[in-house]
C-alpha cells in the first residue's frame, strides 16, 4: 500500500517534469521575433508641433465613395471625384459619369476635365461631354492642368506627359528620355505623377516621384529646373513615390502631400523646407492619395479618401 | 461454449467487413476530393511576423515572395532600405532584412533589381511590411509547398490574426498578386 502511494507521487512527479519541458520547447520555439523585426515609422510620426503653421477647419463630407480626385475652379468653388460622378461644394451639386476620375481640374471659364484612366472627359460649363483620347495604349491618367493656351495631361502609365491644345486633338508628347537635352525621363513607380503649371512664366512643374524630385519645363518640354529632396526626415520626402500630390502657391511655394509617412508641408520655391500644414498624426494610418489644392484666400484643401472628407487647413496669423 | 466461440468468429468478421468497406469508401471519396494545401491570402496578411515563429518548421515554410511586375524597381526600396538608412546601397546596416534576405542588383540608372534568397527568408514579414508602406506591395508572404509538411491543423493558421490562412486546392496552391506571375506558374 505505502508502495503504491510512493509509485503514484513518481508518477506524478515525472508527469510535471514532462509537461514542464513540453511547454518550455513549445515556448521556446515560439519566442516572439526580436527588436530588429520591428518595422516601426513612429520616430519620424512626430512633428515639432511649432512647426506646423496651420489649423484645421471644418471639413467637407461629400456623399459620393470612394473619393479620388480633387480641384478647386477661379471662384473656389471645390469640385471632388469620387465613384461615378462629381459633387461640387457648396452645394452639393452631384453631376453622375460612367467611372471614377483619377485626376480634376477646372478652367477659368468653368470647363472640367477629369482624367478616367485612358481617356480626358471634358465637360462644359452645363455639363455637356467631350472625350479626348489618350494615345498611350497603357495610360493611366493621374493629373490635369489648364491654362489659357494648354491641357496638360500626366500620364503614369506611359510616363509621359501628353499637351493637348485647348480644343483637344492630337497631343504633344513630353517626357521622353533626351539626355542631350537634359531630360532623364519620368521615374514612376506607381500611378502617383502629379504636375502644376506655374501661372507666372507658362511652364509647368511635374513630380518625377522616382527621384523624389520637382522637374519645370517649357512648354516644349524642354527642362528649365529642377529640385530634390531625399530624406525621411520633415524636409524631404520618403518612399519611393513621393510626393504624391503637390500644388502651387501664389508665391511660387509647393504645397506636398506624400504617402507612406502622409503628411503635408510647404517647400519654398528653392525647395527648402517652409513649414508643416498636416502631420502624420493628423491621418490614419493607410492615408494615401491626399490629392492637395489651394484656394485664392491660402486655404488648402487635402482630400482625404481614407475617411472620405474633403479636409481644410488655414494658415495660423 | 461453441455457441459463444462462434458468435464471437461473426463479430470479429463483421467489424473486419465493416472497417474494409468503411475505409474503402473513404479512401474512394478522398481519391476525388481534391488536395488541399495551406496558403496565405496576401489581401488579408498583415505581416504580423507569426508565420516567423509559428511554423513547426525552422525555418518556417512561409517565404517571401517578389512579383516583378508590380515592383517599381526603386534605388529607395520600402522594402529592401531601413527607413532610417543612412545611405542607398547595399550596406549591411542600411538592409531593412534582419537576414539578409533579399539581394539588390543595379539594372540600370535609376533601377534596381530586389531578388528574394529562399535559404535566408524566415517569413517575417518586415519587407513586405516596408513595401507595403512606401511602395507598391510587390513583396508578400506565400506558403512554399515544396517547404510545407501541411499539417492536418497548421500552427500558423491558429495564431494567424488576420484569418489569412486557408486551404485551397493543391492544383492551385500559391495565391499570386498578379496576373503575369498567374500565368506563368500555371
Amino acid at each position: 500500500m505505502k508502495n503504491v502511494g510512493k509509485n503514484w507521487v513518481w508518477f506524478v512527479v515525472i508527469m510535471a517534469v514532462i509537461l514542464g519541458l513540453g511547454i518550455y520547447l513549445g515556448q521556446s520555439r515560439r519566442n516572439e521575433l526580436g527588436k530588429s523585426f520591428d518595422y516601426s515609422l513612429d520616430e519620424y510620426r512626430k512633428v515639432d508641433p511649432a512647426l506646423i503653421k496651420y489649423r484645421e477647419l471644418e471639413p467637407i463630407l461629400p456623399t459620393l465613395g470612394k473619393l479620388s480626385a480633387l480641384a478647386l475652379s477661379a471662384d473656389d468653388r471645390i469640385f471632388v471625384g469620387g465613384e461615378n460622378g462629381i459633387e461640387v461644394f457648396p452645394g452639393g451639386e452631384k453631376v453622375p459619369m460612367v467611372g471614377t476620375p483619377s485626376c480634376l481640374r477646372v478652367a477659368e471659364d468653368g470647363t472640367v476635365f477629369a482624367g478616367m484612366q485612358n481617356h480626358v472627359a471634358v465637360f462644359s460649363k452645363d455639363w455637356k461631354k467631350t472625350v479626348w483620347d489618350a494615345p498611350a495604349e497603357n495610360a493611366y491618367l493621374t493629373s490635369i492642368d489648364v491654362d489659357d493656351w494648354y491641357v496638360y495631361v500626366a500620364d503614369a502609365g506611359s510616363r509621359r506627359i501628353w499637351r493637348y491644345k485647348k480644343e483637344g486633338g492630337e497631343p504633344f508628347e513630353i517626357g521622353e528620355k533626351d539626355w542631350a537635352n537634359g531630360v532623364r525621363g519620368f521615374n514612376i513607380p506607381s500611378p502617383l505623377f502629379d504636375l502644376a503649371i506655374n501661372r507666372f512664366d507658362g511652364s509647368f512643374w511635374a513630380v518625377n516621384p522616382g527621384y523624389h524630385a520637382f522637374e519645370n519645363f517649357r512648354p516644349d518640354g524642354m527642362p528649365l529646373s529642377t529640385w530634390e529632396a531625399s530624406s525621411m526626415g520633415i524636409e524631404g520626402f520618403s518612399g519611393c513615390c513621393n510626393p504624391s500630390h503637390f500644388a502651387l502657391l501664389a508665391d511660387g511655394g509647393f504645397v506636398t502631400a506624400e504617402k507612406g509617412l502622409p503628411r503635408v508641408k510647404i517647400h519654398n520655391a528653392d525647395g527648402s523646407f517652409r513649414c508643416v500644414v498636416a502631420a502624420p498624426d493628423q491621418f490614419d494610418d493607410d492615408a494615401e492619395g491626399l490629392d492637395v489644392a489651394v484656394g485664392s484666400d491660402g486655404k488648402i484643401v487635402v482630400l482625404d479618401s481614407s475617411r472620405n472628407q474633403v479636409r481644410i487647413f488655414e494658415e495660423i496669423k | 461454449m461453441s455457441e459463444m466461440g462462434n458468435r464471437g468468429r461473426r463479430n470479429f468478421v463483421r467489424g473486419a467487413a465493416a472497417a474494409l468497406i468503411g475505409g474503402t469508401v473513404l479512401a474512394a471519396a478522398r481519391s476525388r476530393s481534391p488536395k488541399l494545401v495551406w496558403q496565405i491570402d496576401p489581401e488579408k496578411c498583415t505581416r504580423c511576423g507569426r508565420c516567423a515563429t509559428h511554423c513547426v518548421l525552422a525555418p518556417s515554410a512561409v517565404k517571401c515572395f517578389h512579383s516583378y511586375s508590380i515592383c517599381g524597381y526603386c534605388d529607395l526600396c520600402g522594402g529592401y532600405l531601413r527607413p532610417d538608412a543612412k545611405g542607398r546601397n547595399t550596406g549591411a546596416e542600411n538592409q531593412l532584412c534582419p537576414t539578409a534576405a533579399i539581394t539588390r542588383t543595379y539594372i540600370e540608372a535609376p533601377y534596381y533589381q530586389y531578388k528574394i534568397d529562399e535559404d535566408l527568408c524566415i517569413g517575417c514579414g518586415i519587407c513586405v511590411e516596408g513595401c507595403d508602406v512606401f511602395g507598391n506591395g510587390s513583396m508578400y508572404l506565400q506558403v512554399k509547398h515544396d517547404l510545407c509538411v501541411n499539417c492536418n491543423q497548421c500552427a500558423i493558421s491558429n495564431a494567424c490574426p488576420s484569418d489569412a490562412f486557408k486551404r485551397v486546392p493543391a492544383s492551385d496552391g500559391y495565391l499570386l498578386k498578379s496576373d503575369q506571375e498567374k500565368r506563368i506558374s500555371s
